[in-house]
This record gives structure tokens, sequence and C-alpha cells, in this order.
């Protein structure tokens, strides 16, 4: 059973001063009040948002560069900008948006008069916004709302008063997101800033989605939303809906949503439950959705800053699938080769990696060389090196490769050979759920589509332990193929038919001859 | 036994490397005891 992939989009909201401010680990450091010294440094480490544009992995990531073209790259990216030719907004698959046009989304997003953003501040970014080509009228018009524009007294009034929080530009406060609750810690201003940025960048993957597929917003049926946010309040502190929310802004009057989760296995669980429903006939189609996490900004950079590196944690990223019945055109998922961590497997990375890749390919009657291109988790290794994180892809390809020469599908001295050839560069934001595996979903359809690879396998891994409810890891894993042709069914033509009718009466008259 | 035993062990794992509960099983023999354990994820 297979699915097509229809389209695919990638996008970075640009972030450093909200993610100096609100990321996870500057918010703590500020308010253990012991970490003066990296709050005062942070500033000092951060990027310009023309530095975050001419970033390697940052134009792979929306499709400015091919991926051939980044493997090809030195390393030391941060040393090594592209030029500026090949640094532009826009890529193949999305765009690099700056802080103050995101802020302006995140007030466009807002349902409840949360986000207010600082008059002249929200008419300088509507008209901004009104310049990218995937940002509709109605969400121009929204972040000019009268209810969400207020002088800049009545947002100080709001954060020293009313628990609020200020969102800043050019090191100015320009608006501020407001509390929802007095007393709900689910509706505090902090957890709201989290869940509408996720809703505003998940929003503009959906519109890079609809444009790089040509879908009229109105033709889509369903959206499953797959980030790592928890949206509710107090009597239900995740209950959702982020998908339908995207949705609505997005203009898809005719779909209707669910959020999926499992921390970083979480996109490609959604992927495997879009496609189940695709597949079945349940849905005609389902764009694959997540926004970006807030929280993960900055969430290295104490020691990014402690070696004196640029903290380029400074992104927020997004990204969107869309899924169709395969009609032989396109590059298909497949659902009967699924990778499968389960309860019983143990955490051990060879379980694990076992669990992945050796079983669902066994049950396929495939091998590990099969394979052209694993995707196990792409974080850009300059960013998890610095801090002690190593370079995770390669961790994970080289636990394949092991592997394959344990069942004895490569020999030892392949193994090396087999890295370099079977897997990719990590170039994804550390953004959690973004990283795991779904940021190849794009470069392998496009090399597939190219005849140059034939099969990539996407994995996603997740780490439950987090919320402290178990001890267990969680992973995910699926195939990606070149679509097979689809012959076209034989027609016969009433000429044809009379055709054949003479030619077996000519045979008839023959033998009555 | 070897040379842990009677030592006491804090295991910190890591999602991408070894995680906790691989360390534990693999010292589970070693005659330490094991008085923490933890996996922790840095991505």
């Amino acid at each position: 059973m297979k699915v097509g992939i229809k389209s695919y989009s990638y996008c970075l909201n640009h972030a450093p001063e909200t993610g100096s401010h609100y990321g996870g680990t500057p918010y703590e450091a500020f308010h253990s009040g012991k970490e003066q010294e990296f709050l005062d440094a942070l500033p000092k480490h951060l990027q310009s948002y023309d530095s975050a544009r001419h970033y390697a992995p940052n134009q792979t990531y929306i499709g400015g560069i091919s991926y051939e073209e980044f493997e090809a790259l030195p390393s030391g990216w941060v040393n090594n900008p592209l030029p500026d030719e090949k640094a532009n907004r826009y890529g193949k698959f999305g765009e690099i948006m700056p802080e103050d046009e995101f802020l302006g989304l995140i007030s466009a997003c807002d349902e409840f008069e949360l986000v207010w953003l600082e008059k002249s501040f929200a008419e300088a970014v509507s008209a901004k916004l009104a310049q990218d080509p995937v940002i509709t009228e109605a969400i121009v018009k929204r972040v000019v709302r009268p209810k969400n524009m207020h002088e800049l007294a009545e947002i100080d009034t709001e954060v020293k008063d009313r628990d609020g929080l200020y969102l800043y530009h050019d090191g100015k406060p320009v608006g501020c997101v407001r509390s929802g609750h007095p007393t709900d810690q689910c509706l505090t201003a902090h957890v709201l800033l989290e869940n509408l940025a996720g809703k505003a960048s998940g929003v503009l993957a959906l519109l890079h989605l609809l444009k790089n597929s040509g879908l009229d917003p109105k033709d889509l049926d369903f959206v499953i939303e797959c980030s790592e946010e928890g949206a509710g309040d107090v009597g239900q502190r995740a209950g959702g809906n982020f998908a339908k929310a995207i949705a609505e802004v997005a203009g898809c009057v005719n779909a209707s949503g669910c959020d999926v989760r499992g921390f970083c296995a979480g996109p490609v669980n959604a992927m495997i439950n879009a496609a189940a429903q695709v597949a079945s006939g349940a849905r005609k189609n389902i764009a694959v959705v997540a926004g970006g996490s807030i929280p993960k900004l900055f969430m290295n950079a104490r020691d990014h800053v402690k070696k004196g590196l640029i903290a380029l944690e400074d992104c927020v990223g997004s990204f969107g699938v869309l899924l169709v019945p395969d009609d032989g055109t396109m590059p298909v998922m497949r659902l009967d080769v699924l990778g499968k961590h389960t309860v019983g497997a143990g955490g051990a990375p060879q379980a694990v990696t076992s669990a992945l890749t050796f079983e669902p390919l066994q049950a396929a009657g495939l091998t590990f060389a099969d394979v052209d291109r694993y995707a196990p988790e792409l974080q850009n290794h300059e960013i998890t090196e610095p801090a002690g994180a190593g370079n995770v892809p390669l961790a994970n390809i080289k636990m394949i490769a092991a592997l394959a020469v344990m069942k004895k599908a490569i020999e030892k001295s392949e193994m090396m050979n087999f890295i370099k050839k079977h897997g990719t560069i990590g170039y994804a934001p550390t953004q959690g759920h973004i990283p795991a595996g779904v940021p190849f979903i794009g470069p392998a359809c496009e090399l597939i589509n190219e005849g140059k690879i034939k099969r990539s396998m996407i994995i996603g891994k997740g780490s439950l332990f987090l919320a402290r409810l178990t001890n267990l890891a969680d992973g995910a894993s699926f195939l990606i193929e070149a679509p097979e042709k689809v012959e076209a069914p034989a027609t016969v033509s009433k000429d044809d038919i009379k055709a054949m009718i003479l030619e077996v009466l000519g045979e008839v008259a023959g033998k009555l001859a | 036994m070897g040379k842990l035993a009677g030592k006491k062990l804090l295991l910190l794992g890591e999602r991408d490397g070894v995680p906790g509960p691989a360390m534990e099983a693999c010292l589970k023999d070693s005659g330490a005891e094991i008085i923490f354990s933890a996996t922790e994820c840095f991505v």
C-alpha cells in the first residue's frame, strides 16, 4: 500500500530576540537569577537576519540550495557564508522570515486579543508581510486590527501590572503577549507565546505547502499537526487542536484536523497516520504540518557563549507535506515497510536501530544497501558538537552501518564507505521534532524525481522519558520510493472492433472456402 | 566481579549515544551499586 507525496514545504522564522528572552535556556537562566553573565553575553553572540540567510544549513532547509550542493560544501559553514546569489529569502521549499514579520504573523494568528503590537510597528510589518507571496490579504489585514494595536504605554501596563510579556525588535519593546487567565498556569503569557508562535510558524509552512502543490486551500481535506507544543487550559493542558487552528488561518475552509504527538517521533508517526488515512480512502488528501518551538531556541547557547561561538539556535522551524493517493507520477511513501520501536524492544542503541531499520527491511525482502539514503535525525552538528551532544546524524548512520555488518549485509571493511554513501549530513535547526528525519522528505523526493536515488528511509526518534511517564524511548521509520509507472489502461475504439470483426470473419470465410 | 565491585555508580545516558537503561543492563553483574541512572536529550 502506497501514497503519493505531492508536495512539501520547509520554513524558518528568524527569532533571535524572542529566543534570547523566552527560549527555554535563557528564560530559565533569567528566572534562576544566577546566570546574569550568560544573559549579558548572549546578545553579543546573536547573528543578524542577513547572516542567518547566508548560512548554508538554513538555505538547505528552505531549498535555497540543493542537498547535493550542501553536501559538497566544506565543513565550517558558519565561517563560509554562502554567496549573495544563494542567500535569498525564498527557496524552492519555503522561506526564512525576518523576526519583525514573524511577530506580525503571530499577531495575525491571535483570536483572543492576546497579542498587542505598537501601532506604527504593526502597520510597518503589515506592509512588509503584504510583499510575501504566500501571505494572504486577509492575514495582512489581521495584523492591523484595531483591537491588536495599542500605544506603548498600554503595553507597558499590560506587562507590568497584568503578567504580560514584552515582544522585542531592535532591542526595544514593540508589543506584548498578554496573560490569558489570572491563575491558570496553562494560559500564562509565556505558554501562549509558545503556542501562538507554533501556530504562526505552522501557518507559514501550510501556506507554502499550498503554493508548492498548487492545491486550492478549499480542496484540502484534512490537516495533521505534529509539533511538540501543548495547547489547552487547566482542565486539559494539551487538549489541542493546532491543526484546525492553522487550517483556519490558511483559508482551508473545507478541512478539518487533529494533532499527533510523540516528542521528536511525532512527525514520522503523523506521516504514517496520514498516509494510512489517504491510502484507505478515508481522506482524499492530508497535509502533515508542524510549527516550531520557541523553548528550543538557544537551548545549547550556554556552551556556545562559553566557547565564544555564534549562538546559531535562532530560527523557529516548520514543515509541511501533502499526501495524496498514489497515481504513479510522484514519489511514494510505503505503508507496508514501517519501522516500529516496540515496548519490549528495549532501549539499547542496537535494539532501537534494529527495530527501525533491519526489521522492516527484512520483512520487505530488502537489505541495508537497498536504501540509498538514510535520514535518521538531521540535527546540525555545528550546533550540537560544541555543546557536547556530538554529531547526531553521523552517530545514527554509524550505528546503522555497524548493524549492517553484524547482520552480514556488508563487510566490516565497507563500513566507512557505507556511511559516506548512505548517510545524510544534518542541516536542520535543533527544534526537537523538526530534525527528526522529516527535513529530508523534500530532498529525497527531489533526488528521486531526478533519477539520482530510488529509495530513502526517514527515521524519527523520540525521548519519551522527558515527560517522566516512562523510561522508554520511541522511534518510527518509513520508506520513500520512486513511483512505479502505472500503465495507461488499453482502450478499444469502434474502428478497432470493426477491424477485429472483419479479421475474424475473413478467417472464418477462408476456412469455409 | 570486576574493578567496579563495591563502587557506587551515577549513570548519565544520552538518547543518541548510550541510554541509561542500556548502561544499567551492562553493569548489572558488575557488583557495583547503581544509585542514579537517567537518560537525557540535548537535541
